[in-house]
């Protein structure tokens, strides 16, 4: 539950974003971004559905090569 | 050109080592990129990565978790949560209902939810069935509670609030006779939230050296780096090895959400204790959300055992830091993700189940 992940925002209504990673699409809060602005194009580091910060995409990059060793080590049967 | 961590690696090998350092994180995603990099097999062997209280789920008080399956049995509610809360155990005889999944076998309507957004759909879906939204977490989960409070929430759903603050515990480690430590990686997503300066008083009050870091094992690595250098030449200062990320002052909407929904408290940890300025509480504000004034009665302090980890578990040892996970007596043997015994197996960001996962078994050298 604490996993931050990394996701590229392609469309922004009002404190509604919808991002993407992996393929993956997800409707994400940016109400804890009113004091950034956030663009289609950017990059957010999502934590439990909200945005709480943005990065650049070299970062969010790097901290995907991570995430992949870890999903793949938690999908498999305990 | 070697890949940064390599360059990082490198780095850490060419320093002259004092014959044991102690480095301890306190954030489950940093145990677990850890682990899943193998950094304890690629450091040298003087130095020792020890995983602190960095798993919510794990210290969240059994009083909170017995509370949430009563109200979720005998109200007629929805009751919602993050998903690794449903398997913790509470101190039960094996006969009765001892979680929340077992309460949602039962017949409880009970539903694993990953982000608060999704408490709220739940209620707007059921206007006519009240929804309890059981939140355990740290600042990285409780700001987000926070800011669906800000934003305004459906009348029927309340909160059962077990926020806490990452800070308090390292404080009360460093404040005890022994901390168990040499240095500190802070945790980088806590930092994101509440500002990297939350950490600055490990060095200024407890002369250890710290760094705030990511999750990438290069991010890790360089905060390692840094507060071996700081040890070796005696320099102390909170670096910042997540920058980009972990701004000075934090998120400042984030924090600001916090302030006007929650009071500081002092709070218990599970198999610990009360912790001063540990928890979050709802304002007086806020108060109509409390599940605990809707719903009161519940906790059942009396209980035999209320408030301590399972018997034979030994995670608050291994929370504080004291041991390794694999030096629990059960661990991998009567304690395994599939039949765990203790919230730290339970728990994505429990050691145990980190350490499982990662492959360590009972008889590997920590
Ligand atoms: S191995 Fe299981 S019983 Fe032992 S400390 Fe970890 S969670 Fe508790």
């Amino acid at each position: 539950m604490c996993l931050g992940i990394p996701m590229k925002v392609s469309a922004v209504d009002g404190f509604n974003a919808r991002c993407e990673a992996k393929g993956v699409s997800r409707d994400v809060s940016l109400f804890m971004m009113q004091h950034e602005t956030v663009s289609p194009g950017d990059w957010v580091m999502v934590h439990v559905g909200y945005a709480i910060q943005k990065m650049t995409e070299t970062e969010a990059r790097s901290a995907w090569e991570i995430f992949d060793q870890i999903l793949e080590a938690t999908e498999q049967p305990a | 050109m070697a890949d940064p961590a390599t360059t990082w690696l490198d780095r850490i090998r060419g320093l002259d080592l004092p014959e044991r350092i102690r480095i301890m994180n306190v954030c489950g995603g940093h145990e677990r990129s850890i682990s899943m990099a193998g950094l304890r097999g690629a450091l040298p062997a003087a130095i020792e990565l020890i995983p602190g209280p960095g798993c919510p789920v794990c210290i969240c008080p059994e009083e909170d978790v017995y509370e949430a399956i009563q109200i979720a049995r005998r109200e007629p509610v929805i009751l919602v949560t993050f998903g690794d809360m449903l398997r913790v155990p509470v101190n039960l005889p094996r006969r009765e209902i001892r979680s929340l999944e077992q309460a949602k076998a039962a017949g409880a309507d009970i539903r694993p939810i990953a982000s608060p957004l999704e408490a709220t759909a739940i209620a707007r879906d059921n206007p006519d069935t009240p929804v309890v939204f059981f939140a355990a977490g740290f600042e990285t989960t409780t700001a987000p509670v926070a800011a669906m409070l800000a934003g305004g929430v459906p009348d029927n759903l309340s909160v059962l609030l077990s926020g806490r603050r990452t800070w308090p515990a390292v404080a009360m480690l460093l404040e005890g006779e022994t901390p168990g430590f040499d240095a500190l990686i802070a945790p980088g997503h806590v930092a994101t939230i509440m500002g990297p300066e939350e950490w600055s008083f490990v060095v200024e009050n407890h002369d250890i050296p710290s760094a705030v870091s990511g999750f990438t094992p290069e991010s890790l690595l360089a905060g390692m780096y840094s507060v071996l250098r700081q040890h070796l030449e005696g320099k102390l200062f909170l670096d910042n090895c997540y920058e980009e990320v972990a701004r000075p002052g934090g998120n400042p909407t984030a924090r600001d959400h916090l302030e006007r929904v929650m009071d500081v408290v002092p709070a218990k940890w599970r198999g610990i204790g009360e912790i001063p300025a540990s928890g979050y509480a709802l304002r007086p504000e806020y108060a109509g959300r409390d599940a605990r004034r809707r719903y009161p009665g519940y906790a059942d302090e009396g209980r035999k055992r209320a408030g301590q980890m399972p018997q034979g578990c030994d995670c608050a040892r291994v929370v504080l830091g004291k041991i390794y996970p694999n030096q629990c007596r059960i661990y991998g043997s009567a304690c395994t993700p599939r039949d765990p015994v203790g919230p730290c197996m339970v728990s994505d960001e429990g050691a145990c189940r980190i350490w499982w996962s990662a492959g360590i078994r009972s008889e590997d050298a920590a």
